[in-house]
């Protein structure tokens, strides 16, 4: 009887050691059969939405003989940006940033003849569900505004979001999202 | 007919009567020397009888423990012997059951480590593009790809097929 209690003891801790997330809701499970699903707790990471700021930035990067120092905003992801896109100067030519309160705000990072629109949809899982669009103003008369891309993007805290826009002379946009 | 040390074995213990005693008596050559001898084993046996006593165990339970043990260990050889099978932990049975289960265990456990960590799910901490799409009105050929990049956890939306801009389109 003994090593019977002991073996399912051994099964238990083995289940909590090796699925740590599962082997706790077994365990409550076991614990509370006829507790409400709801008022369990649950193991799904949830953002903190409040008081994270997210750097939302046009970028114009080009080639030239004497490159300006990248802004401290992109530092992190030069490595990346460099070797993905081929160019050596990063040069921010509109941003915002934004302080999450409720991780519901919308925002504009803008240009001249940019503005990229940032609408936070709430948290999620390690970061917030945002949709972007990219508008075009056209130097008309009068001035046109004009979408031209559009997408929603879940952005982790820990992983930068780059977009690229179009091409600009010999140069090309980038847009850039950092949860900082 | 006894031999003389039968005869004096039994003159010594008193057992010779009537006539034999007379007969080992007159045998005697120095027959103050033999009963001077048989005083002295007498006094020697009761010497013997008064001394030599059985020793009192002192470790009785210890004794007895030992011995039911030595019976035990005989019966169960006797048992063996007679083909009979003994009960223990690890049987053979007992050994093919702890290993199934310890397979099935391995197998549960391993179930779960595989529905916990999909190889192909995507990391909660990358960004994660859920839709993308270029207006067709402004770019009809457009595609959009998107690719992360490990080096920097850079997770990037990939565009070809933008009307390319003049370059005022950099200013600020």
């Amino acid at each position: 009887m003994h090593r019977r209690l002991m073996l399912v003891t051994a099964c238990l801790a083995l289940l909590t050691s090796v699925s740590p997330t599962y082997g706790r809701d077994f365990l409550d499970d076991l614990l509370h059969p006829f507790a409400p699903a709801h008022k369990k707790s649950s193991s799904k990471p949830t953002a903190s939405h409040s008081g994270e700021i997210v750097w939302s930035g046009l970028v114009m990067a080009d080639n030239v003989e004497k490159p300006q120092a990248i802004p401290s905003e992109l530092a992190r992801i030069e490595p990346t940006l460099k070797e993905l896109f081929g160019y050596n100067q990063f040069e921010v030519i509109g941003q915002s940033r934004k302080t999450l309160m409720n991780g519901q705000e919308d925002w504009l990072a803008s240009s001249k003849h940019f503005a990229l629109h940032v609408d936070a949809q709430g948290p999620s899982e390690g970061g917030y569900i945002v949709d972007l669009k990219l508008m075009q103003r056209d130097s008309t008369e009068p001035p046109t505004d004009q979408l031209v891309l559009e997408t929603a993007t879940k952005l982790s805290k820990r992983s930068p979001l780059v977009i690229k826009g179009p091409q600009i002379g010999k140069g090309q946009l980038l847009l850039v999202l950092v949860v900082q | 007919m006894k031999t003389f040390e039968e005869n004096w074995t039994a003159w010594l213990d008193d057992k010779l009567t009537g006539q034999e005693l007379v007969e080992f008596e007159s045998a005697l050559p120095d027959k103050a020397a033999a009963e001077a001898e048989k005083r002295g084993a007498h006094q020697l046996g009761a010497l013997l009888k008064r001394e030599l006593v059985a020793p009192a165990l002192t470790n009785e339970d210890f004794f007895h423990h030992q011995l039911r043990e030595r019976i035990a260990r005989e019966e169960a050889g006797s048992v063996r012997e007679r083909g009979e099978s003994v009960s223990t932990w690890w049987t053979i049975r007992r050994l093919f059951w702890t290993g199934a289960t310890s397979l099935a265990l391995f197998f549960i456990c391993a179930a779960f480590v595989m529905r916990d960590k999909d190889p192909t799910e995507q990391s909660q901490y990358l960004s994660q593009i859920l839709n993308a799409h270029v207006d067709p009105a402004v770019a009809p050929n457009a595609t959009v790809s998107m690719f992360e990049s490990k080096q920097d956890r850079v997770t990037v939306l990939w565009t070809e097929g933008l009307k390319s801009l003049p370059s005022d389109y950099a200013a600020k």
